[in-house]
């Protein structure tokens, strides 16, 4: 489209190339710090190709092992016991330690009689992944000995918000689910394209992000990442302090309020606004099937104070001028009279992808400013797969 | 190896009622040989009352700053050389010193992200402070967590230093003390809070687990760095491991101390092979004797510097034969299994004995 093929947006063999070579050698999104919280915890996520578990030890140190069991290679592995000491398969009920050593094998003499000597050095431990965590994230690699995670993102860390996300707690509805979870009809590269793409923004969202001035944005690169920032609308930000929709996030100093939308390569956004710190994560399902999972952590404050902010920003001057108004009137079951940024968002993501299939298609021209990120975002994801082709 | 330079005091400070730190100036043709890592030690030499003794002290300054190479000196109860230091040396002697070595030492790096665990108690805080220095300046981005026991509010080493650099890097370090006997009278009834920002206790089982459940690692390339005496780095790597630290991740640089199997009895007159300098040499072990002395009574130069068990330098391959360590306190399991012994707690246990130093 500008530096990838339209395949790259529309076929499996693209899809698999990016599956092999992008997401399975880069630090991918595990979730936060807090879904691990206590020794013997332990959760699993596919990252790429690779199904990694991460499990706290009793020294609140994490480790990652593939999750394979290297017997017949399931994928079962559990904490089990009390101390929360091992790791067990429990098809055969093959047994580890938190080190990944292999230390039982049920009938290991009568049955695996080429097992000699010591369990931990017959080539069969677990193999082992990393774990590590950036601004109270977690993030895998399938590497043992992969490069550092401030390798990966230390360059773009000064560019990110001053919030203290390990401050912050995390909104849950009362099942459990994350903040937000939608399946998107298109390529998870058209998302991301989308989520940086400042060109749009004071035109596809005209009625509804624009409380933020987007004339002011600043924006760049830092390695692969990109980074990006807006202040509040002078309006917004003489009243913020009713007008936010949650309590102001203190760890943000008023003279630095304003909207933090980095993108982290490859496939992980964070908005960071003066009430809410968002995780945006994207995960390929098909070429042209994507899912978005946003995550959302707000003060650490009781109910009752969300509940005086709730009525002090619905009170709010602010809302009536910015924030919610459709870009065209009508049907609020149309996106784009809906006044949601969101569905706006989705609505001009799956009709690019449409289309894709068009003989008719082609990108006509590109914004130098406004869309230069689009065409750098491709690049880089062309150079990555290039490098670990 | 066992080569001494002559090197001058630049300067002496008295750190606490029986301790002082002493900085030595280094000639610039010297520079690039006593280039040091954060941990490791210097070897001093003395002749006192006719004899020849060298002691073994941690560098407590950071290779990373630039500061002349400093060690600091606590009193022993009757030690000779500690005293000696503490009551005579003055600036602008000349000591004779061993180039830099030792294998406590971290690795830092400026584009390290690691948590590092130090612990340490008394004296043992000097190679933790290289370390400790080292790390805060060169890794900008990794966290420290560091317990220190002492006896009471007194007898903390370099506490200035230290609280200047809480202080400066309170983002990303963490600084806890213990006292197992702290000072305190009525006119506490009138300090503030802030004053009793130390844990009553010693740094054992308890402290650690207590520690490690306060001060989780953030950064998850965590390390332990543990000095002090012996029973302090017992106390702390059994609870490191008790909660799974691996092996691996664990550093000790034990403080004298340790107890000393005393119980069993050498070969008596055995028959010594050593392979030293490119030379074998054979002699008789007197009963009673090491290794190492054996070979030095006899005019030899083999390397050594703590003669304690603690330091390593003089460590030798056994060929063949058998002894038994009185104190070990540098080499690990695997490096016993493959062989490696310390000649200067080493006794013989079977008639021929034959070593081979490598360095």
């Amino acid at each position: 489209m500008h530096a990838l093929p339209v395949e790259a947006y529309t076929s499996q063999e693209w899809l698999d190339i990016e599956l092999k070579y992008l997401f399975s050698t880069t630090w991918q999104f595990a979730g936060f710090v807090e879904d691990v919280a206590n020794p013997g915890d332990y959760i699993s996520v596919q990252a790429g190709l690779n199904n990694i578990f991460i499990i706290k030890g009793r020294d609140h140190r994490l480790r990652a092992f593939h999750n394979i069991c290297r017997h017949r290679g399931t994928q079962l592995l559990r904490a089990v016991g009390k101390t929360q000491k091992a790791i067990t398969c429990p098809y055969h009920d093959w047994t580890y330690d938190l080190e990944g050593n292999l230390i039982s094998v049920p009938k290991k003499e009568s049955e695996f009689p080429n097992l000699k000597g010591e369990l931990h050095k017959c080539d069969l431990n677990l193999h082992e992944a990393s774990v590590d965590i950036f601004k109270g994230m977690l993030f895998v690699h399938p590497e043992k000995d992969a490069p550092s995670i401030m390798d990966f993102f230390g360059e773009v860390e000064p560019y990110l918000g001053p919030h203290k996300v390990e401050e912050l707690i995390e909104y849950r509805s009362k099942n459990g689910e994350p903040f937000y979870t939608e399946e998107i009809k298109a390529n998870w590269k058209i998302v991301v394209e989308n989520y940086i793409d400042h060109y749009h923004l004071a035109h596809l969202h005209e009625g509804t992000l624009n409380m933020y001035d987007h004339a002011k944005a600043e924006f760049g690169w830092a390695g692969p990442h990109y980074w990006f920032y807006e202040p509040l609308v002078e309006d917004f930000l003489n009243d913020v302090e009713n007008a936010a929709p949650y309590p102001l996030i203190d760890s943000v100093p008023r003279d630095q309020i304003g909207a933090y939308v980095p993108w982290l390569f490859p496939n992980i956004g964070i908005t960071e606004s003066e009430s809410a710190w968002n995780t945006f994560h994207v995960l390929p399902l098909a070429p042209d099937r994507t899912l978005v999972t946003i995550r959302s952590k707000t003060m650490n404050v009781s109910e009752w104070e969300y509940t005086k902010q709730y009525s002090k920003s619905a009170l709010s001057k602010v809302w009536t001028k910015y924030g919610n108004k459709g870009k065209y009137e009508g049907d609020k079951n149309d996106p784009m009279a809906s006044g949601d940024f969101m569905l706006e968002d989705i609505y001009a993501c799956e009709q690019q992808q449409k289309s894709l299939q068009s003989p008719y298609f082609s990108v006509g021209a590109q914004a130098e400013k406004g869309e230069y990120a689009i065409q750098r975002f491709q690049e880089e994801v062309k150079k990555w797969i290039e490098k670990h082709q | 190896m066992s080569e001494f330079y002559p090197l001058q005091v630049l300067n002496i400070k008295k750190e606490t009622e029986d301790a002082v730190s002493i900085t030595f100036d280094i000639p610039q043709e010297l520079y690039s040989k006593f280039i040091y890592k954060p941990g490791q030690y210097l070897t001093l030499r003395f002749h006192l009352n006719g004899k020849e003794v060298r002691r073994s002290y941690s560098l407590c300054s950071s290779p990373f700053l630039e500061e002349y190479p400093k060690i600091a000196v606590k009193r022993v109860k009757n030690g000779l050389v500690s005293n000696h230091i503490n009551d005579t040396v003055k600036v602008g002697d000349s000591i004779d010193i061993m180039l830099p070595e030792g294998r406590f030492y971290a690795d830092v790096k400026e584009t390290n992200y690691k948590t590092y665990y130090l612990f340490c108690a008394g004296s043992g805080i000097t190679p933790i402070l290289s370390i400790l220095k080292s790390v805060l300046h060169t890794e900008a981005r990794s966290f420290v967590y560091m317990i220190y026991g002492n006896r009471h509010q007194e007898s903390i080493m370099f506490n200035d230093e230290l609280s200047a650099l809480q202080e400066q890097y309170k983002d990303r370090f963490v600084l806890i003390h213990t006292l197992s006997r702290p000072n305190s009278s009525w006119s506490d009834l009138w300090k503030t809070k802030n004053d009793y920002s130390y844990k009553k206790g010693r740094v054992d089982t308890k402290m650690v687990e207590w520690f490690i459940n306060e001060f989780p690692p953030y950064a998850q390339n965590a390390e332990y760095y543990i000095c002090g005496p012996g029973t302090m780095i017992e106390n702390t790597k059994t609870a490191l491991k008790g909660i799974d630290v691996p092996n691996t991740r664990i550093f000790t640089e034990s403080f004298g101390g340790a107890i000393e199997d005393a119980s069993v009895k050498g070969f008596k007159n055995a028959k010594l092979i050593a392979h030293l300098n490119n030379q074998r040499v054979e002699l008789t072990i007197p009963e009673g004797k090491t290794i190492l002395r054996a070979l030095i009574d006899k005019g030899q130069n083999p390397p050594y510097s703590c003669e304690g068990g603690v330091c390593s330098t003089c460590v030798c391959k056994l060929k063949q034969g058998e002894v038994h360590m009185k104190k070990n306190l540098s080499l690990d399991d695997k490096e016993v299994k493959q062989g490696n012994i310390l000649s200067c707690q080493s006794i013989p246990l079977s008639e021929i004995i034959e070593v081979e130093y490598l360095k």
